[in-house]
């Protein structure tokens, strides 16, 4: 109600035998047509409103509406009849049936309106329970992503080692022929250096200069292309004995040594008779390898 | 306008279509009196028919009713929407909960290494 309206329908109420009564008159025939189009209207809201899905709030501020101005109507229709006669006898009922039909709409509405707050509070409970599952769910997502990830590398892994056995399979060496290698490189001292070798002594587990200068490349110049009975001079070097005047002298030397122990030389071929090479060690070599076929026992 | 006060006196008693004809009178509903708004104005009818100075007291109780009404609906939860339209929701709600839970039971007790069979 704006403050107009108000004041008229303070006035109206306290029409009774006054100045203001020809003043509600003309008002209240001026107004008689709103108000008959307004119950118009709310006679055919009656019929419409069921089949409407408005939302129930503002099927209640509609119906609140329909009240205030129902009552409003009314109201003024009680301050007229007390100073003169109602232009129509019947209206005034009309006004009181929608009235109380509005007012018993408004109750059911605000019922429904009642059980529709405890339906929301179910929903929200329910929205709260959707959110903690959709949580688990992204927690057992990021779980699972992590174990396949691991798994995956895993399985990665262990197809890389299959590949490399199965290659290491194909190309296998047999442990006899690992073994013998092993020995002869480790016989010539190339990895370790000889029991009695003490600091002076010469020897080198790389070829020293003297070795390099009596062997081929040392002799290049001196020597024809295809050597002295097929033989080049290196092969006396590679058999294992240097020419007397490069053999050096050391007091830690016997007599087996200027036979048989050589500065190291680093020959690929199996066939050569390591230096250092004596009984002791083709004894050895003898007992590592059961290969009938070794070459232990090869010399020149 | 007394015959009109019983009318509406009826009518609050009743709640239901008035007749001015109507003999017999139903016991009182009383569970919706709260939210309505038939007894003050019946008390306004009256205020007006005895000439009672109180009327401009009840008016003012009329207005602040539908005031407060209108505050009241405006805070009211889950009433933006049809009770219809509510009801699928919370419809749509709960089987999404339900989805969920079997989605969760399903993949905890799932067995994750299927041992492939050898060829």
């Amino acid at each position: 109600m704006n403050t107009t309206d108000d004041i008229l329908w303070r006035a109206m109420v306290y029409c009774g035998p006054s100045a203001n009564r020809r003043h509600c008159r003309t008002l209240s025939s001026a107004r008689y047509c709103s108000r008959t189009r307004t119950r118009t209207r709310l006679r055919g809201e009656t019929v419409m409103a069921a089949a409407a899905e408005k939302p129930t709030k503002d099927k209640l501020l509609s119906t609140l509406d329909d009240i205030e101005v129902l009552s409003r109507e009314l109201i003024e229709m009680l301050a007229l009849s007390r100073t003169q006669k109602l232009p129509q006898p019947g209206e005034d009922t009309d006004i009181l049936e929608l009235l109380v039909q509005r007012d018993r709409e408004f109750q059911e509405l605000m019922q429904t309106a009642l059980e529709q707050g405890r339906v929301q509070q179910e929903m929200q409970a329910l929205e709260k329970e959707v959110e903690k599952r959709d949580s688990d769910i992204q927690q057992l997502q990021k779980q699972l992503k992590e174990a396949e990830h691991i798994l995956a590398t895993a399985v990665y892994q262990a197809k890389e080692k299959l590949k490399s056995i199965e290659k290491a399979r194909k190309g296998s060496i047999s442990s006899e022929e690992i073994i013998k290698y092993a020995h002869r490189i480790s016989a010539s001292n190339a990895v370790c250096a000889p029991l009695n070798w003490v600091p002076g002594d010469p020897r080198r587990p790389y070829p020293t200069d003297l070795e390099m200068r009596s062997g081929i490349l040392g002799n290049m110049s001196n020597m024809p292309t295809n050597g002295v009975n097929g033989h080049l001079p290196g092969d006396a070097l590679a058999a294992g004995r240097l020419p007397d005047i490069l053999t050096p002298q050391y007091p830690w030397q016997s007599a087996d040594v200027s036979m048989g122990i050589l500065p190291p030389h680093h020959g690929n071929d199996f066939g050569l008779e390591p230096p250092g090479h004596n009984k002791e060690n083709e004894d050895d070599v003898e007992a590592m390898s059961t290969d009938s076929s070794s070459s232990s026992s090869d010399s020149d | 306008m007394t015959l009109f006060t019983h009318g509406l006196r009826r009518a609050l008693m009743t709640q239901q279509p008035l007749d001015v004809n109507m003999a017999t009178a139903e016991p009182v509903v009383e569970e919706a009196e709260d939210y309505s708004f038939l007894p003050i104005i019946h008390d306004i009818i009256k205020c007006m028919d005895r000439d009672s100075p109180d009327v401009h007291q009840e008016l003012n109780k009329l207005k602040t009713k539908i005031q407060e009404a209108r505050e009241q609906i405006s805070g009211l939860p889950g009433v933006d929407m049809s009770l219809a339209l509510q009801e699928s929701k919370l419809r749509m709600l709960r089987e999404q909960v339900q989805t969920k839970n079997q989605l969760l039971q399903k993949y905890k007790s799932l067995c994750m290494f299927d041992i492939p069979k050898p060829s």
